[in-house]
């Protein structure tokens, strides 16, 4: 077994003191690993991993990255401590063009090493390159997602945070952005997701939880995850679409 | 003993008249939350036009019409209460900064006005001989002060009684959800907006109205009455009061008229005359400073009903939703 | 119409858009509008003359440098003004912006602004009394340059210094890893936080930038016209006209916006009299607010 990087135990995290919408929630991502974090709508999914980047007030138990507390740590130094989050929409700065995106987030980084690690990106996303002087708000959804992916990359993170990347994309985009994550733990990068859209995380994922009413439920082996009969009926019973797709999840 | 009765009626009524200028605006931005940072330019409107309406004919300017004072106010009120609805339907679709900045600019252009449109108001020197009720009673000056004191009064309590009403009637509980939710009720659209159009109209024919009272109070009326300081200290009156209560808006202005009226006095007892208007500037920063002070630590006033936010933002919007899909 | 307007247009509008710079920046950055922007200008603008008078007392009158009305001692004394109208603004925000800002109301901090306005504004009243003062009370001889237009030396150099101070800003906003951080502020706040910008050390960044500009168009204000307390807050319409007119949040916008609006002040001045100046910047928000509310340069909200 591998070394643990992400290591979350029993989290509480809400907006409004004592309307906890995280209720003790614990998961392990361990290196080079993709762990899908599945569950209902309203599972408070989002509400776990934001609360992990440092977005949403935690109210009870850790978070160790690496093992480190970063529990209390602002959002603006999650970054610098290793752990770069994807949010689910307005992930890009819209009206910069692809390639500030890009070094608006080289913030951590030495100055000289800059260049290079923005052309690193080109290399891996081809299609950012061709559009590097284009307005991001100009991009189709699935590069925009590309870009915002680069955009953690850039840093060297030592694990990957998303929330809900297939959220709003076309199918085609969706299979293209899957295939993209897939691609990035290759070359050995810790990835941690939220999605709705369970069958393709799962594909992907070597581990899942199921999150429901804030708690984790259920552990498993992905591939082994989708033909369980309890995670059936917790959660794939009623299969997400992407029509009904929660608000505050 | 007489002295102090008649100066105590004085020190009322000009108190009266800033409370019905603080009701205005705390209908504005109290109930509403229009903020409005040029409501000596809507004072300023309303003593004007009632001063053209009814002094006597001026060589010298346009009018005046000798109409009866009555008429004067009504008049007040209409060009107020117009001149605010424009402002109102140029800036309330956007930002409420910009709803801010353009009454400034209001005020600007209004004391511009009174300042150079000499055929209109006078220029520098402003308009006299403005009929003053009871003026036949001048010669008395105690019954004099105390009839203009119960008139003041009288139309500071239908105001007062006025607003109290449409504050809770269905029309106020809009008024309160969309001051809630700002992209609410950018988003609502035009009904939304032509609610807030509505209020902020109504405010500034109020303060239209406290500015005709105020000229025909003293019968004499120049620019300088309406510079940014008049705006300033009726702002300091609703938030010493506590913006969303009318009651505190009257109370808050008889109190800080009372500190400024106080404090106006003892520095002319404290400091030599070559020295006072610099003295007058102390008080302003003093008064500033206090603005600042209250904001930071009891941006309720004493009788605010104006909650503070962050944790109901949420629940505001749903309140937003249903009334107006009830209204 | 004699074509002078040209050059008088061109000199308030750079004071007007070094203001608007400030201005902007702050209605993108922190959300609000500071209707204590003037103010920065008129405190910066004595800050200027008390160094420039402590230089006098200490060196002796000190030559002016030909062919301008100042000499080294406005130079020296206009950086330390600047810094000075920087840390003013950091105070500021400090004790008053910075914590009402954490309560969430935006329109509470215009309040506060422009009760901060009010006392500071007031304050130099007090310190300086009302009556204006000058740099230089020297004339300096208006050079014909054809045209029918005339342009003094120190005009000539406070332009170029314009032209240097938003070249360097705005050099500064697309070039820099600062400037990039800025925008990205304006543009999401929530994402900028993700991407590891840190607020608090961006806002600093914005104030010191605001309150140095400001001081340097209320000190051209010095040297060209006169030092009042009341200098910045007749400003402030046509600064705010200035940042709407151009975009907010747009640098280039803000300049180009005080240009134009100095170029109808002047023009107004000409056709209709010294008088209605000052309506001339409302005219021109109200137009921009009816026709096309996001400005020149601007971007609807998202």
């Amino acid at each position: 077994m591998s070394e643990t990087v992400l290591d979350v135990r029993d989290l509480e995290a809400g907006y409004e003191p004592g309307v906890p919408i995280v209720r003790g929630a614990s998961i392990t991502v361990r290196k080079s690993e993709i762990v899908v974090v599945l569950g209902p709508n309203g599972a408070g999914k989002s509400s776990f991993i934001k609360a992990i980047a440092g977005l949403v007030p935690i109210t009870g138990g850790t978070v160790l990255l690496d093992g480190k507390d970063i529990t209390a740590a602002p959002a603006h130094t999650m970054v610098r401590l290793g752990l770069a989050f994807v949010p689910q929409t307005e992930n890009i700065f819209q009206l910069m063009s692809v390639e500030d995106n890009l070094k608006v987030a080289c913030g951590i980084l030495e100055r000289r090493e800059i260049p290079a690690r923005i052309d690193e990106m080109y290399a891996a996303f081809p299609d950012l390159m061709r559009q590097r002087r284009t307005a991001a708000g100009n991009l189709s959804g699935g590069q925009r997602q590309m870009l915002a992916v680069a955009r953690a990359l850039i840093v060297h993170p030592k694990v990957l945070v998303l929330d809900e990347p297939s959220a709003g994309l076309s199918p085609k985009f969706v299979s293209m952005v899957f295939e993209m994550l897939a691609g990035i733990r290759k070359s050995g990068v810790t990835i941690l997701l939220v999605e709705q859209n369970a069958k393709a995380a799962l594909a992907i994922g070597d581990r899942a939880y199921v999150l429901v009413e804030g708690k984790d439920r259920h552990e498993g082996i992905a591939s082994e995850l989708w033909n369980d009969p309890v995670v059936a009926e917790l959660y794939l019973g009623q299969r997400p679409s992407h029509a009904s797709k929660g608000g505050v999840a | 003993m007489i002295d102090l009765i008649g100066y105590g009626a004085f020190f009322l009524t000009t108190a009266l008249i800033f409370s019905l200028v603080t009701l205005g605006l705390n209908l504005q931005w109290g109930l509403t939350g229009l903020f409005n940072v040029g409501l000596a330019g809507f004072v300023a409107i309303g003593a004007y036009t009632s001063a053209l309406l009814t002094t006597p004919d001026d060589a010298a300017r346009l009018g005046g019409f000798g109409l009866p004072i009555l008429v004067g106010w009504l008049g007040a009120m209409v060009v107020g209460g117009i001149a605010a609805a424009l402002t109102g339907m140029a800036t309330l679709r956007l930002r409420s900064d910009y709803l801010a900045i353009t009454t400034f600019g209001v005020a600007v252009v209004v004391q511009l006005v009174a300042l150079n449109a000499q055929k209109l108001t006078g220029g520098p020197f402003g308009i006299g001989f403005i009929p003053r009720p009871f003026g036949s009673l001048a010669e008395k000056p105690l019954l004099f002060n105390l009839s203009n004191l119960a008139v003041v009064a009288a139309v500071t309590l239908v105001a007062y009684l006025a607003l109290e009403h449409l504050s809770r009637s269905p029309w106020g509980r809009v008024l309160k959800a969309l001051r809630e939710d700002e992209r609410a009720a950018i988003s609502l659209g035009k009904s939304a907006r032509f609610y807030r159009v509505q209020a902020f109209a109504v405010g500034g024919a109020i303060m239209a109205l406290a500015g005709a009272l105020q000229a025909h109070f003293t019968g004499f009326i120049a620019p300088d009455n309406y510079l940014p300081i008049l705006t300033f200290q009726v702002w300091v009156m609703l938030i010493v009061g506590g913006s969303g209560s009318n009651l505190g808006a009257v109370i808050g202005s008889i109190l800080v008229w009372g500190i400024w009226a106080g404090s106006g006095t003892l520095t002319s007892v404290l400091f030599a005359p070559e020295q006072q208007a610099r003295a007058a500037s102390l008080q302003i920063v003093a008064i500033g400073v206090m603005l600042c002070i209250i904001l930071l630590i009891r941006p309720n006033g004493l009788f605010g009903d104006r909650l503070l936010r962050p944790r109901l933002g949420k629940r505001a919007k749903v309140t937003t939703a249903k009334s107006s899909s009830g209204s | 119409m004699s074509l002078q307007f040209v050059i008088d247009g061109l000199l308030t509008g750079s004071m007007i858009g070094l203001g608007a710079i400030g201005v902007t920046l702050t209605y993108s950055i922190l959300r609000f509008s500071n209707f204590a922007h003037g103010d920065f200008m008129a405190w910066g603008t004595y800050a200027t003359l008390a160094v420039v008078s402590a230089i006098g007392a200490t060196f002796g009158k000190v030559a002016p440098i030909a062919p301008l009305s100042f000499g080294w001692p406005l130079l020296v004394a206009l950086v330390v003004g600047m810094a000075f109208t920087a840390l003013l603004a950091l105070l500021l925000d400090r004790v008053l912006f910075s914590r009402l800002r954490s309560q969430g109301q935006a329109i509470i901090v215009v309040m506060a602004s422009f009760g901060a306005s009010m006392a500071l504004r007031s304050l130099l009243e007090f310190t300086f009394t009302s009556r204006p003062t000058y740099f230089s009370r020297a004339i300096q001889i208006a050079m014909p340059v054809g045209f029918g237009i005339r342009i003094t030396p120190d005009q000539i150099a406070l332009l170029l210094l314009t032209a240097v101070l938003v070249l360097g800003v705005h050099l500064l906003m697309t070039r820099t890893q600062t400037g990039r951080a800025m925008q990205a502020l304006s543009q999401n706040a929530a994402l900028a936080r993700i991407v590891g910008i840190d607020v608090a050390s961006v806002v600093r960044v914005t104030w010191i930038i605001g309150g140095a500009l400001a001081c340097v168009a209320g000190v051209m204000i010095g040297i060209l016209v006169q030092i009042r307390p009341f200098m910045g807050f007749d400003m402030l319409l046509p600064m705010f006209a200035a940042a709407i007119l151009g975009g907010i949040g747009s640098i280039p916008g803000a300049v180009l916006g005080g240009l134009i609006i100095g170029l109808a002040e002047a023009g107004a001045v000409q056709l209709i009299g010294a008088e209605w100046r000052a309506a001339v910047s409302f005219i021109i928000l109200m137009a921009v607010l009816f026709v096309r509310p996001i400005g020149l340069f601007g971007v609807r909200e998202r």
